[in-house]
């Protein structure tokens, strides 16, 4: 036993400690005993609270985690007794749990992995749940690896378990054809999770090692816990090595340095080693090598090559071309471009890069012009490549590698006679005094989309219309009629005050389509009304909308103090909003006490940049008021699976026919 | 964080003690926390280098009761937990030491 006289914040330290290396063992015994993960946390959260009140007193526990899982346990003895009303068939289940080893079976942890990966949950959810469960990582802490605020983390956990909870989700494994789906949907989780650390997205670090070092770690578990599937093995060699090169990754002042340049002595053997023996075991395993296996083959043609041009790249290249086959993104095919370009020239890597400039999801990817930019290089064609640099610094979130990306396109000497450039030209024509300001505001969006994805220091008077229609289809080949031909009429406004010819020529006028105001019919109102998942403030809305026949802002606009729940109905402007049963019945839950302020209230409270007019601030929670944005992207986004047509519904359709 | 646990030599282990740590270098690797671990050779070799003059000499030496008998590299996120890792092996292994030290680098 550790002296009780270790200091207060000593303890509290190693209490953290161990919680962190137990308490997924602990939550996954307690959900296989109490079937309710929510619950189970809760159970061993209280274990927590007690270990933080006594250990300080008494000391740590000799067997720490021994002592917290069975605290939970006799929680939930409790709990189950309670619930059950002391029914005799109750007492006998709790019972037994008392009699049964407090150890949990070896699969809990397994369990629950796949539990806090199903797919029932949406992605940003799946991760928060299983660093909170599988990774004892507190929201606080989730929250700052994700750069997220920490209510936002609190809500995202609260709402997974809600879902599991809703939909009955089973603390099983899965089997047979259901297998390699979830085990698929885990080890995605963990990969995200690893990548997220590794390419931080955003902000100034170029790494968040902490969220690195959890994904290897859930992945080596995971890997002993289902240690006869291939593509586990395959994700955790795959881990290894892209974290051996950690260190080597970034220079001195942070800044990115390409694989080729890396300094390989940098590179962690140890890692490296355990990468090699992963893929062993992966190939031991059999079976086709899937997507994760394929990257981690790549991965070890580079640790093998001792310097930068030993790298075996026609095997890359073709280890890419498999990998395409199987999982056919636009990063991966990029990422063919570029073993293409080393294995068998630029004038290949290009050929294939150029391809992808087509592809509107690749329309703001940073990557595609970085890549371009090198290819270009080494063909010689130096201003073209020039200015894709820039245009990747300008399309990068992370300061590290615009930095970088900058220093690249400053490596090449600018053109002597400046020439007028499109951002130039963009920003002379929205400069004018002539334009009222929603008109610019409109011609400024069509100009920044050109300028980013053509770049700044195009020179304007070699811009084709070709290049224009092929920034329309990737921009707004989806769009609706409207945003086509306002985009169009901005581009032929530019060109005659630019005097140059009709860079629209290649952009037909469309015809506008009818509004999609048709409404939902009522077998997809049916399964709207019983989606899973939905929160309590969003069903009301909807209800709502489709019993009371009122507009949109008219609702959003509703104050509670303006209802009239006997009645069934509220004051709004001059008339009433009037609803039926349905709505009824969920109003007093989410209303839950409040007494004035706006029905239905924004997630978050406004940043102070952003003061909303006390009108429309709740009095109670500070939080604002719901607005037709969010409100409208949350409906479309829920209704996705709803639509034939994929793209979701609008709000203004809940209102019936008539 | 890594840390490098190294354990000074005791008195001779049982049948017993290797199975409970075979056990618990196998919980570590399953948790992912143990990257490396092994065993070392009592005595060794010493290299000493004094001016430009690079001495070799074979163990065993005197003060072998204070030489490292084995080492465990585990990754952590904190010491408290490399602590705590420490503190299970050493109620396995009975009296006496071991030293932790974070590891920096690679």
């Amino acid at each position: 036993m550790i002296g009780a006289s270790l200091p207060l914040e000593g303890v509290r330290r190693t209490i953290d400690a161990v919680w962190k290396m137990e308490s997924a063992k602990i939550v996954a015994g307690l959900t296989r005993m109490v079937r309710d993960v929510g619950l189970a946390e809760e159970l061993a959260q209280d274990a927590l609270v007690a270990a933080l009140e006594q250990w300080p007193e008494s000391g740590v526990p000799d067997n720490p985690g021994a002592w917290l899982t069975a605290i939970a346990k006799r929680r939930a003895v409790d709990h189950i007794r309670r619930s059950a009303r002391l029914e005799r068939k109750h007492e006998q289940i709790a019972y037994e749990l008392e009699q049964r080893q407090p150890d949990g079976e070896p699969d809990d942890v397994l369990r629950l992995m796949f539990l806090s990966c199903h797919p029932v949950l949406p992605t940003e959810e799946r991760v928060a749940l299983t660093l909170r469960l599988l990774g004892g990582l507190t929201a606080a802490e989730i929250a700052r690896a994700f750069l997220a605020g920490e209510p936002v983390i609190v809500q995202r956990i609260a709402s997974a378990k809600r879902t599991l909870a809703d939909e009955g989700v089973p603390f099983e494994l899965p089997d047979g054809g259901e297998l390699a789906e979830r085990l698929s949907s885990v080890l995605d989780v963990i990969y995200l999770i690893f990548n997220e650390g590794y390419s931080a997205t955003s902000g100034d670090d170029l790494m968040r090692p902490e969220l690195c070092l959890e994904a290897l770690r859930l992945g080596r578990l995971l890997a002993e816990l289902a240690p006869h599937e291939a593509e586990v093995h395959g994700l955790v060699a795959l881990m290894e090595l892209q974290a051996s090169r950690s260190a080597a990754r970034t220079g001195p002042s942070g800044e990115p340095v390409q694989l080729h340049e890396q300094n390989r002595g940098r590179w962690d053997r140890l890692l490296i080693r355990r990468g090699f023996t992963a893929m062993l075991r992966a190939r031991e395993a059999g079976g086709p090598p899937g997507p994760y296996m394929l990257q981690a083959a790549i991965a070890v043609c580079h640790a093998q090559a001792a310097t930068a041009a030993d790298t075996d790249w026609r095997r890359i290249a073709s280890l890419y071309e498999v990998l395409a086959r199987l999982l056919p993104t636009p990063v991966v095919r990029l990422n063919h471009a570029v073993a293409l370009g080393m294995a068998y020239g630029p004038e290949a890597g290009l050929a294939v890069a150029d391809l992808l400039t087509d592809d509107p999801t690749l329309r703001d990817y940073h990557l595609l012009p970085s890549v371009r930019g090198d290819l270009l290089l080494r063909l010689g064609r130096r201003e073209e490549a020039r200015r894709e640099f820039l245009r990747a610094a300008s399309l990068t979130g992370n300061d590290a590698e615009r930095a970088f990306l900058h220093r690249r396109a400053d490596e090449i000497p600018a053109p002597e006679a400046p020439t007028l450039t499109l951002g130039r030209a963009a920003r002379d024509f929205l400069a004018r005094d002539d334009l009222d300001g929603g008109t610019v505001r409109s011609y400024g969006q069509t100009l920044r989309r050109l300028r980013l994805s053509l770049g700044e220091e195009l020179p304007l008077d070699s811009l084709t219309a070709d290049q224009v229609a092929r920034v329309f289809r990737t921009a707004w080949g989806e769009a609706a009629a409207a945003t086509w031909n306002r985009h169009r009429s901005a581009v032929r406004s530019f060109c005659a005050w630019a005097s140059l010819e009709d860079l629209a020529a290649g952009l037909d006028r469309r015809a506008a389509t009818p509004n999609r105001t048709e409404t939902i019919d009522a077998a997809r109102l049916d399964a709207l009304w019983n989606l899973p998942g939905v929160p309590l403030r969003e069903l009301t809305l909807w209800r709502l909308l489709h019993e009371s026949t009122a507009g949109v802002t008219t609702v959003l606009s509703l104050n509670v103090e303006d209802l009239d729940l006997d009645d069934r109905r509220a004051r709004a402007g001059g008339g009433w909003v009037s609803w039926r049963s349905g709505t009824a019945r969920l109003l007093p839950r989410l209303l839950a006490g409040r007494t004035r302020g706006p029905l239905f209230l924004a997630d978050r409270r406004p940043g102070p940049a952003r003061a909303p007019t006390p009108a429309d601030l709740c009095p109670e929670t500070g939080r604002g008021r719901l607005s037709y944005e969010r409100a409208e992207y949350l409906f479309k986004r829920a209704t996705k699976p709803l639509d034939p047509a994929g793209h979701g519904y609008t709000l203004r359709q809940l209102k019936p026919r008539g | 964080m890594r840390y490098l646990m190294t354990t000074k030599a005791t008195d001779a282990a049982d049948e017993t003690l290797y199975a409970e740590m075979a056990k618990f270098v196998e919980e570590l690797t399953a948790a992912g926390v143990l990257l490396a671990t092994g065993g070392l050779e009592p005595g060794g070799v010493r290299i000493t280098s004094s001016g430009d003059t690079i001495t070799v000499t074979d163990g065993p030496f005197t003060e072998a009761k204070e030489a490292v008998a084995g080492f465990a590299l585990v990754e952590v996120r904190s010491k408290e937990e490399a602590i705590e890792l420490t503190r299970r092996f050493r109620k396995i292994v009975g009296d006496g030491e071991s030293v932790i030290q974070q590891v920096f680098g690679p």
